[in-house]
C-alpha cells in the first residue's frame, strides 16, 4: 500500500481511493429469513468510490456532503482503522493501514465524545493514561495539560467521573485528551454533534486558537455547516462516494448561489420604485421587506434604497450555507447544474 | 520495553475502576468456588473404582486449588472482543500507538488478579479448617515455582485460545457458542474441572495430556501436588509450549485477516 515515492509537499495524499463494503440483505418476515437462513445474498455498496485529493501541512478542510456520501469513511481510511478496497493513500508520508507507532503518534480522530476518554474514570485519569501511551515527557505532559484546560475551560470536570459529564464538558474533554500529544494532523467527525449554540461556538473558537497556535492539518467533517463556514476555507464536497467539488467554500457559495439576500426596513409599506434588474422581492411582513438580488447588483440596490430616504434599516446576508448545500443534494436539477458550473 | 509505562497505567486504572465495583466481586467470587466445591463434595459422596489413584485427601486439595487455578489462567478476552468489533469501540483502541488487544488482555488480569484479594484468604482459612482432612506428605516446596510457571503459561494458553476465538467475532456476530463448546465444555471435560485428569481412564487420560486444556487448570495443580514425575512435567511443558505456538500463529492469522474486513461501524 505504501506508494514509492513519498509526497513531502502533500500532508494528505489520496489517488482514486475507494472502500466497498458487503452489506448482507434480509428482506422482512419469516420465509425472507428463512430463505436468507439457506442462501444468504449480501449487495456490494461502494462507500467511496474513487477519490483523489491532496492537503496540505496545516490547512483546514471540510468534508461536506449528504449522509453516507463516504466522508466517515474516508477519514476512518486516512486514519489507518479501515483499509482501502483500491487506490493509493498516505497521510504524513505513511500507509495509514500499516499503523506504525510514528504514524499514530501523529494524528488524532475526534468522533463523538467515547473516542478517548476512560468511562469509569475521571478525565484527569485518562490524561494520564495518554501521557503513558504517548511516552510523552513529564514536563511537557504538564505545560500542554494546564494550557489544555485554560484553552478549553475544563478545570472544573476534570475530576469527576467522565460518565457524569454533560456533552459539552466529555466534548471539551475529548478534544483535550486528542491534543495531548499535539497531533500534526486532526481528524473531526462531527466535533460539535449534539452541542448546544453556545457549546458549538466555544469549541469552534477553541479549534481556531489552537490552529493559529499549532498549525495542524485539520479534516472536519460536521452538519453543522457553521462549523465548516469558520474553521474552513477551502471543502471537499462528496456525493455517493465521488469528489464533485474540491475548493474554496467562498467560491462555492457563489457558484452555487449568486444571489444575495437584503432585509430592508422602511418607513412605507410601500415599496418604491426601483430601476435595477433581476431584483424580486421574497416576502413581505408590514414595512419590513426581504429581497434577493444578484451579487454585482447588491452595491447599486443598497445605495438605491438609502437613496429613497425611506430606509430605516438594511442588512445584506449570503444564503444560508446549509440551505445552499441542502439543495444541492435534495434536487437533482441544482445537482447537475452544480456539476456542469464546476 | 516501550509499552511497560502504558501497561502499568492501564493496570491500574482497570485497579481503579474495579474497585469502584465491588459488589460485582463478590459475585464473581461465589461464581468461581462454588462450581468446585460441589463437584468436590460429589467426589467426596460417592464410593471410588478401583485402581483410582485418587484418596479424599487428594481431591479435597485438588478442588481446593481449582478456584485459584482456574482464576489465574481465565481469560475473559472472548467476551470483550467482539463486542468491541461489533460497537465499533475497537476503533478507539486502533487508533493509538499502543497494541490495540493489550487493553483487553490487562482488563483480565486486572480481573484475575483482584479475584485473588478473595480467593487466597479463601484458600487459606479452608485449608485452616481442614488441615486434617488433608495429606501434606506429597508436597514440596520445590514445586513451587515449577507450578507458578506452569500457571502462567497455562495462562498464556488459555488467553491464546480464547484470543483466537474472540478474533472470530470479525466474521461471528456472537462467539459465545464457539466459546462454549471450544473453550467451555471441552475444557471443563478435559481439562480437569469435573474429574481430574490423573484419575481418567487411560486412553482418554492420553488423549487429554496432548489436548491443550489439561494445562490450564489440573497440569499446575498435578505438579503443585508432587503427583509428577519430572519426565512427566517437562512432557507437560513441552506439549504447552506447542500448543502455544500453534495458537500465535492462529490468532496472528485471524488477526491479520480480520482487521482488513473490520467496518468499525459505530465507536
Amino acid at each position: 500500500m505504501k506508494i514509492s515515492t513519498p509526497n513531502c509537499d502533500n500532508c494528505v495524499f489520496t489517488e482514486e481511493l475507494g472502500r466497498d463494503f458487503n452489506i448482507r440483505q434480509k428482506s422482512q418476515g419469516l420465509a425472507a429469513s428463512i430463505k436468507n437462513f439457506i442462501r444468504p445474498s449480501y449487495k456490494l455498496v461502494e462507500a467511496v468510490r474513487s477519490l483523489s485529493m491532496r492537503i496540505g501541512f496545516g490547512e483546514i478542510v471540510g468534508f461536506l456532503g449528504p449522509n453516507g456520501a463516504g466522508k466517515t469513511t474516508t477519514l476512518k481510511m486516512l486514519s489507518g482503522l479501515l483499509f482501502p478496497s483500491r487506490g493509493k493513500l498516505e497521510v504524513l508520508g505513511h500507509s495509514p493501514f500499516s499503523r506504525e507507532r510514528e504514524f499514530l503518534s501523529q494524528i488524532s480522530l475526534v468522533m463523538g465524545q467515547k473516542q478517548n476518554l476512560w468511562w469509569d474514570l475521571p478525565p484527569i485519569e485518562t490524561f494520564e493514561i495518554h501521557r503513558s501511551i504517548y511516552n510523552l515527557d513529564e514536563k511537557d505532559f504538564r505545560g500542554r495539560i494546564e494550557e489544555l484546560i485554560d484553552m478549553l475551560e475544563i478545570s472544573d470536570c476534570l475530576e469527576t467521573q467522565t460518565r457524569k459529564l454533560s456533552l459539552g464538558q466529555r466534548m471539551r474533554c475529548e478534544l483535550a485528551v486528542s491534543l495531548l500529544h499535539r497531533p500534526k494532523v486532526l481528524f473531526l467527525d462531527e466535533p460539535t454533534i449534539g452541542l448546544d449554540i453556545l457549546m458549538q461556538k466555544k469549541i469552534r473558537k477553541f479549534l481556531l486558537d489552537y490552529h493559529a497556535r499549532f498549525k495542524p492539518t485539520i479534516l472536519l467533517t460536521s452538519h453543522y455547516m457553521d462549523d465548516v463556514a469558520a474553521l474552513a476555507k477551502r471543502v471537499i464536497v462528496i456525493n455517493n462516494g465521488l469528489k464533485i467539488y474540491d475548493g474554496l467554500l467562498s467560491d462555492l457559495t457563489e457558484k452555487m448561489q449568486p444571489e444575495k439576500i437584503i432585509t430592508v426596513i422602511l418607513n412605507s409599506e410601500t415599496f418604491p420604485k426601483i430601476e435595477i434588474p433581476n431584483v424580486n422581492i421574497v416576502s413581505q411582513e408590514s414595512n419590513l421587506f426581504r429581497l434577493k438580488a444578484p451579487r454585482e447588483n447588491v452595491g447599486k440596490l443598497a445605495a438605491a434604497l438609502y437613496n429613497t430616504g425611506l430606509t430605516i434599516d438594511l442588512t445584506i446576508e449570503d444564503t444560508p450555507l446549509e440551505d445552499i448545500i441542502g439543495n444541492l443534494f435534495t434536487e437533482k436539477s441544482n445537482f447537475q447544474q452544480f456539476r456542469t458550473n464546476v | 520495553m516501550l509499552h511497560l509505562k502504558a501497561h502499568a497505567a492501564i493496570l491500574k486504572a482497570y485497579l481503579k475502576i474495579m474497585l469502584t465495583y465491588r459488589g460485582m466481586m463478590i459475585l464473581h467470587l461465589f461464581r468461581v468456588v462454588l462450581m468446585p466445591l460441589v463437584i468436590a463434595a460429589a467426589w467426596l459422596s460417592i464410593e471410588k473404582a478401583d485402581g483410582n489413584p485418587y484418596e479424599n485427601s487428594d481431591y479435597l486439595l485438588y478442588y481446593l486449588l481449582v478456584p485459584l487455578v482456574m482464576n489465574l489462567t481465565n481469560s475473559r478476552s472472548v467476551f470483550r472482543f467482539p463486542v468491541s468489533v461489533r460497537d465499533g469501540t475497537l476503533s478507539r483502541e486502533l487508533i493509538k500507538p499502543y497494541p490495540p488487544l493489550m487493553n483487553i488482555v490487562i482488563e483480565s488480569f486486572t480481573n484475575n488478579l483482584q479475584m485473588l484479594l478473595y480467593l487466597v484468604p479463601f484458600t487459606l482459612i479452608s485449608v485452616f479448617l481442614f488441615q486434617s482432612h488433608f495429606d501434606f506428605s506429597f508436597l514440596s516446596y520445590k514445586m513451587v515455582p515449577i507450578s507458578i510457571l506452569a500457571i502462567f503459561f497455562g495462562a498464556l494458553t488459555r488467553l491464546l485460545i480464547s484470543g483466537s476465538i474472540a478474533l472470530t467475532g470479525f466474521w461471528l456476530e456472537d462467539v459465545t457458542t464457539l466459546n462454549l463448546l471450544l473453550n467451555g465444555s471441552i475444557w471443563a471435560l478435559l481439562g480437569g474441572m469435573i474429574i481430574p485428569v490423573a484419575t481418567f481412564p487411560e486412553k482418554i487420560r492420553q488423549i487429554a495430556e496432548l489436548l491443550p486444556y489439561r494445562y490450564m487448570l489440573s497440569f499446575p495443580i498435578e505438579i503443585f501436588s508432587g503427583r509428577l514425575t519430572t519426565l512427566a512435567i517437562y512432557k507437560g511443558f513441552a506439549v504447552m509450549f506447542f500448543w502455544i505456538i500453534i495458537f500465535s500463529f492462529t490468532a496472528r492469522f485471524i488477526w491479520k485477516r480480520g482487521i482488513k474486513i473490520y467496518s468499525a461501524y459505530g465507536g
